[in-house]
């Protein structure tokens, strides 16, 4: 096998970015580098034209995601003080502000989720099929629905329970 | 056959079954009611699952071209060459104009007022009172730069690159005095370079923007003041932000705000700092990176109690609005500017919202 051609690459690219860019989002959380990222991981897949492009790109955007993470923390540590300052909270009406609260409540829930269980779950929320979430975790087949079980009830259950945490906390 | 457990249930619904399994599991639901409402049960699950994971995704944006064989650098470098670049650019263009000047043209004193801004830069109150580290970083960046400068300044001297360096001189001068009315540019390329040297705020040319693109560029939609008529949507260039979109609106019929909404760039901050301090020092009037590290270290000192250390690095922002950390709505920071009082700009910057289609 010759690997993947430019004219297949550009397909998969069509119809795998937006999935790579939405797996890679909820491992950095922050848009602009998603996306930075996605595009790396292509820019790699046009030089190593793997076989399996799109199981290659889930795991080189892992790879990515993990490495840019190890940084980030180191870089950004001196920065919690800004980031961990009250937000301005005098407009509790605002939408926008409503939108983002429930993001961080998704992201606390998968959080709160084995590194196996979220990783089979983001895997499979960004399209990848059984054969290919196994593929990438080494899971044995079989195992998956188990796992995609376990994970969603565990991140509904740790949605609402953080829901109605903050609930309590407001009175 | 005995009850169907939920990983094969969630494989059943999510249709990873194989024919002949499934057909299994449809035989054992025919006849199992509890499996039947446990079905039920998990594919109400699997469906709040995806909701709340589609809660947790990133904007939507338009699809990129894919250009293989074609492979561009990554954003995060270009970021980390653009700063630099920014400042070669101005301190070549100064020298370029200088050394032209020198040469006794009949320009001079059209070019003058052109230049002043430049060069200004390193003398002005604001820097002397300001960041050590950013003159430090400067300076030590200086010997490098003056290199580059003066091979390009060399070339300057040569009768066509010292028309262009003319024309661009022209330009800055122009739009110094009249910001709102930028001049029509007759020479394409030195538009190119001032849009790095006025890499401060500053409304492109050609001001309508579409709101369409401006949600493309921020991601997001813009915000607005609800109920106020917008008169303009521009684009703008802040460093330290990858999109910057400003939207002018009325609020009656002489008072015009600016809503500016901006998308951090991607950089990291330390980048930021180093890079955007240089930029400082050599343009005092760009709102840059380093300024907003001020107002940024000048919340946290407040934070912790050290109130003196806070007025005096306010005392630093000569503009009324900079004094105040922006609002922040999802990825973008918020700030009203305009012929208001600053109490009053800061009450409108709490009724913005993301503008309706």
């Amino acid at each position: 096998m010759s690997g993947v051609s430019p004219k297949d690459l550009a397909e998969i690219y069509r119809t795998t970015y937006r999935a790579l860019v939405r797996f890679l989002y909820r491992k950095v959380w922050d848009a602009e580098r998603a996306e930075d990222l996605a595009q790396e991981a292509f820019a790699r897949a046009v030089i190593h034209k793997p076989d399996n492009a799109r199981g290659w790109l889930f795991i080189v955007a892992a790879n990515m995601a993990r490495d840019d993470a190890r940084r980030a923390a180191r870089e950004r540590r001196h920065l919690t003080l800004l980031t961990a300052e009250p937000q301005e909270s005098t407009s509790p009406a605002d939408e926008a502000l409503e939108v983002e609260s429930d993001r961080a409540r998704v992201r606390a829930a998968l959080d709160d989720l084995s590194p196996r269980d979220r990783e089979v779950l983001l895997l499979w929320d960004s399209g990848l099929s059984y054969e290919e979430i196994a593929a990438q975790t080494g899971l044995a087949r079989g195992a998956i629905g188990t796992t995609l079980s376990r994970a969603r009830r565990r991140l509904v259950r740790a949605y609402e329970a953080g829901k109605s945490g903050e609930h309590v906390a407001r009175g | 056959m005995s009850h169907v457990d939920d990983g094969t249930l969630h494989a059943y619904l999510d249709g990873e079954l194989s024919p002949a399994e499934a057909q299994g599991i449809d035989a054992h639901l025919a006849q199992c009611p509890a499996c039947r409402g446990r079905l039920e049960e998990e594919r109400a699950l699997i469906t709040r699952a995806g909701e709340l994971l589609a809660l947790a995704a990133p904007p939507d944006r338009e699809l990129p071209p894919f250009r293989a064989g074609d492979v561009k650098p990554p954003a995060g470098l270009w970021w980390r060459v653009r700063l630099p670049l920014a400042w070669a650019a101005t301190v070549v263009l100064a020298l370029g104009i200088g050394t032209y000047l020198g040469s006794g043209s009949a320009y001079t004193e059209r070019s003058a007022p052109a230049l002043a801004p430049l060069n200004a830069p390193v003398a002005t109150p604001e820097n002397q009172s300001g960041d050590l580290a950013a003159a430090d970083t400067a300076a030590r960046r200086m010997p490098q730069q003056s290199r580059v400068a003066a091979r390009v300044a060399k070339r300057a001297v040569a009768p066509a690159p010292a028309a262009r360096h003319e024309a661009v001189a022209g330009i800055t001068r122009d739009r110094a005095l009249s910001p709102a009315n930028p001049a029509p540019v007759p020479v394409p390329a030195p538009q190119v370079g001032l849009g790095i040297i006025d890499g401060a705020r500053r409304a492109e040319e050609g001001s309508t923007f579409s709101l369409d693109s401006a949600r493309v560029l921020l991601g997001a939609d813009p915000l607005v003041v609800p109920g106020a008529p917008i008169r303009a949507i521009r684009r703008a260039h802040e460093i330290g932000y990858s999109a910057v979109v400003i939207v002018e609106q009325a609020l009656d019929s002489n008072t015009v705000i600016a809503v500016v909404s901006g998308r951090r760039s991607p950089v990291a901050l330390g980048e930021v700092v180093v890079t955007g301090a240089a930029a400082m020092a050599a343009r005092p009037d760009s709102a840059s990176a380093a300024e907003r590290e001020r107002v940024d270290r000048a919340r946290v000192a407040d934070s912790l109690g050290a109130a003196p250390a806070a007025k005096a690095s306010a005392r630093l922002m000569r503009d009324e609005t900079r004094n105040r950390p922006p609002r922040r709505v999802g990825n973008l920071e918020i700030r009203i500017s305009g012929p208001l009082p600053a109490d009053s700009l800061q009450q409108l910057l709490q009724l913005v919202q993301p503008v309706k289609p």
